[in-house]
């Protein structure tokens, strides 16, 4: 006890000195800290973005596939069409429809591959209702007709068309999911819905409104491509939702958000199936992986052993997880760099702190082992000097790295998408805009027809003060005391004292 | 009168690249309780390791120092105890800790030996200093604020804090004008004469022979005679 307050007397004892070493090694633990704050602030970012971007894909069919068919189409006249229909039996018909869409056969099997942690699949498709008006659709079909262009009818889209969406559970659609629509009255429908085909809608409150309808009414909807009373399937309200983001109102704005059909009608993927005649096919399968590590491996699955020579494609969101990881990744490598030089640092002003410290008092250690102080005592004394060195420098620098690490963190981040002005300018060329102009939007993100504020996510870095910074910290503390504990125990462990004492 | 310390046939070379150095070549002599036993011979003569091998600082090559019977040279010597409690040392360079006071200085050997409460030490401290005519002033001042002769007096009260048997001064006056030389070798002799104190005292300065009970000549590591 009595050495240990010898050594806090110590250091009380040589204030400038000892201030000195304080400031170099504040001023290098504050840059390691900052540094080490900074990358543990990227790498736990890092993981989060992990768990949330690039670890969702679909299963569709693919754009390649999509543009041949159409340019097949494109080399037939009408007429060599409507003979083509009228011959076609019923498998043909059947294949015909479901062209564009996968088999749920296939979308079922890619679910139960490794890393996979959810599954959804995914049908829409435009219905006919003929009992309600689709007011929305209304409006715009009067406009056209007025300017005489089509009779009330566009393209089969009329006054009773709406855009019917069906999963396996109304609850986990993307729009509710996302929180672009909620619903007001009434239950999702579920799982088992879906699995027993039962006949039971969401519909959007306007249309509610409009057509007078609430929760345990039923609307008709018609089979396409059927007619007459079998071609009938009454379909019970169970829940009415709200439009919180408009379809067609993202920032964007354009084509791609527009949506012809209006708001939509929810109903189990099985029903929309029989309505869309189209039974054991979907237009998406929609898995979410346990994290982006998977995302690279269930590419090259999906390419082996389901693509079906490119008619089908697993689309995923890695690329935006690139844009918002990528800076973060640079960040946390260039604090590494920087945490290890300013540690080296600190090593080098201990050792030379300690160096110079001892060296100056050698004849003071001399006297000490003269007077009957033993080695251990010494040392003690001179630990507890550079312990209180190194607190009070790493406490210091614990408080300016929770006031300067966040710009460290800021500018570091500033650097690191430095270069991906680059690829802003390349994304303003006309081939990126015709490229994203064809692209889709996945169904994660709401669905087609609507663009939301995620697809506009970048990285950023927020610098908060982790519990394991403070430990790192108790670290540093500990290898840099060690280390300039290092000196006086070489020095005076070597020290002869009747050498030192005869110096004049 | 008792006869507390002997050296019998000492030896110590020193290895050195211009080669070896005989320091101290079959020395012996004895020194009693209540005597001031000096030392003379001219630099490199080999007096400064013949006290720090009876301080124990170095280890002899061979040969005993006995001190009350025992041999200190012997493997199994607690070297620190001995230091610490039957050897007092006084220094040409007094050697005083300079960021210490002179009641700091003379508080460390008891604290490092652990011996008495801090208050203890204390009462200790400025009785001895008071003795060496260091006044209550001075005991608060720090050593590198203090004159030599005051270093000095404070590095014998040092010296005593443990009430050790024997007083081994290296140079005492060498440091020091003429008349504060004498004020210091007074106080060596009275520690002799009053305390019954073993004072060794080695030293250039043949005027120091004057107050010696016995001493000795050093040429070339080899004591001459014993001239007492």
């Amino acid at each position: 006890m009595r050495t240990l307050k010898r050594g806090f007397r110590s250091f009380r004892r040589h204030p400038l000195s000892n201030l000195i070493v304080i400031l170099l090694l504040f001023i290098c633990l504050t840059f390691s800290l900052s540094m080490l704050a900074v990358k543990l602030a990227a790498d736990s970012q890092t993981e989060e973005v992990k768990q949330r971007v690039g670890n969702y894909g679909e299963i569709r069919s693919s754009s390649s596939f999509q543009m041949a068919m159409f340019e097949q189409e494109r080399g037939r006249s009408e007429a060599e069409r409507s003979r083509e229909a009228r011959t076609m039996t019923e498998e043909e018909e059947l294949e015909e429809r479901t062209r564009t869409l996968v088999p749920e056969e296939l979308t079922d099997d890619f679910s139960r591959e490794p890393g996979i942690v959810t599954y959804d699949k995914v049908l829409s498709t435009g219905i006919t209702v003929p009992d309600i008006t689709n007011t929305e659709l209304e409006s715009i079909l009067s406009l056209a007709k007025g300017q005489g262009q089509g009779d009330g009818m566009m393209g089969g889209v009329t006054a009773n068309t709406f855009y019917f969406e069906g999963n396996t559970d109304g609850a986990s659609a993307s729009d509710f999911m996302l929180g672009s629509k909620v619903l007001i009255d009434g239950t999702f429908y579920t799982y088992a819905d879906y699995l027993e085909a039962n006949p039971v809608v969401l519909i959007e409150k306007y249309h509610a409104e409009d057509n007078e309808l609430q929760v345990g009414d039923t609307v008709t909807a018609l089979i396409s491509g059927e007619s007459g009373k079998d071609a009938e399937v009454e379909l019970e309200i169970v829940g009415i939702y709200e439009t919180v983001v408009a379809e067609g109102q993202a920032e964007s704005g354009g084509f791609a958000s527009f949506n012809p059909a209006g708001n939509k009608f929810f109903t189990p993927l099985s029903v929309v199936q029989e309505l869309n005649n189209t039974p054991g096919y979907v237009e998406l399968g929609s898995y979410y992986f346990d994290n982006v590590d998977y995302t690279a491996e269930l590419q090259e699955t999906f390419t082996n052993d389901y693509a079906d020579e490119d008619r089908y494609e697993f689309v995923t969101d890695y690329t935006e997880y690139e844009v918002i990881s990528d800076p973060l990744e640079k960040v946390g490598k260039t604090s590494v760099i920087g945490l290890v030089g300013a540690l080296g640092a600190c090593a080098l002003i201990i050792l030379l702190a300690m160096a110079i410290i001892i060296g100056g008092r050698t004849r003071e250690l001399g006297v000490l082992k003269a007077i009957g102080a033993t080695d251990r005592q010494v040392i003690t004394q001179y630990a507890v000097e550079v312990i209180c060195i190194c607190l009070v420098s790493i406490i210091l620098a614990m408080g300016a790295t929770a006031i300067i690490s966040q710009s460290i963190g800021d500018w570091l981040l500033t650097e690191s998408e430095v270069t991906e002005t680059q690829a802003e300018e390349e994304a303003g060329t006309p081939q990126a805009m015709v490229s994203r102009f064809m692209e889709r939007n996945l169904y994660k993100e709401g669905g087609q027809f609507v663009l939301t504020e995620s697809d506009t996510e970048e990285a950023e870095l927020n610098v908060v003060y982790q519990g394991n910074l403070l430990l790192y910290g108790m670290l540093i503390l500990v290898g840099i005391s060690l280390l300039g504990m290092a000196v006086p125990v070489i020095w005076i462990t070597r020290l002869r004292p009747a050498r030192v004492l005869s110096m004049e | 009168m008792q006869e507390i310390l002997e050296v019998k046939d000492l030896s110590k070379t020193f290895k050195s690249k211009a080669g070896d150095v005989t320091a101290v070549d079959g020395v012996s002599f004895q020194a009693r309780k209540g005597e001031v036993n000096v030392v003379v011979g001219p630099s490199g003569s080999g007096k400064t390791t013949l006290l720090y091998l009876i301080g124990s600082l170095e280890s002899p090559d061979s040969g005993e120092i006995e001190v009350f019977g025992e041999d200190i040279c012997h493997p199994g010597t607690d070297l620190i105890e001995y230091r610490r409690e039957r050897v007092g040392f006084v220094f040409q360079f007094f050697n005083l800790i300079t960021a210490l006071t002179a009641m700091e200085n003379v508080t460390l050997p008891m604290d490092l030996a652990d011996v008495a409460s801090s208050s203890e030490q204390q009462r200790r401290a400025v009785e001895i200093l008071a003795r060496m005519g260091i006044d209550k002033r001075l005991q608060k001042m720090r050593a590198n604020k203090m004159s030599g002769g005051e270093r000095q007096r404070v590095a014998i009260a040092r010296a005593l804090a443990n009430d050790p048997d024997i007083i081994l001064a290296d140079e005492p006056t060498g440091n020091l004008d003429t008349a504060t030389g004498k004020v210091v070798v007074d106080i060596l002799v009275n520690l002799a004469r009053e305390d019954n104190k073993c004072v060794v005292i080695v030293t250039h300065d043949e005027s120091i022979l004057d107050v010696a009970d016995s001493s000795f000549h050093m040429t070339d590591g080899k004591l001459a005679g014993n001239d007492a």
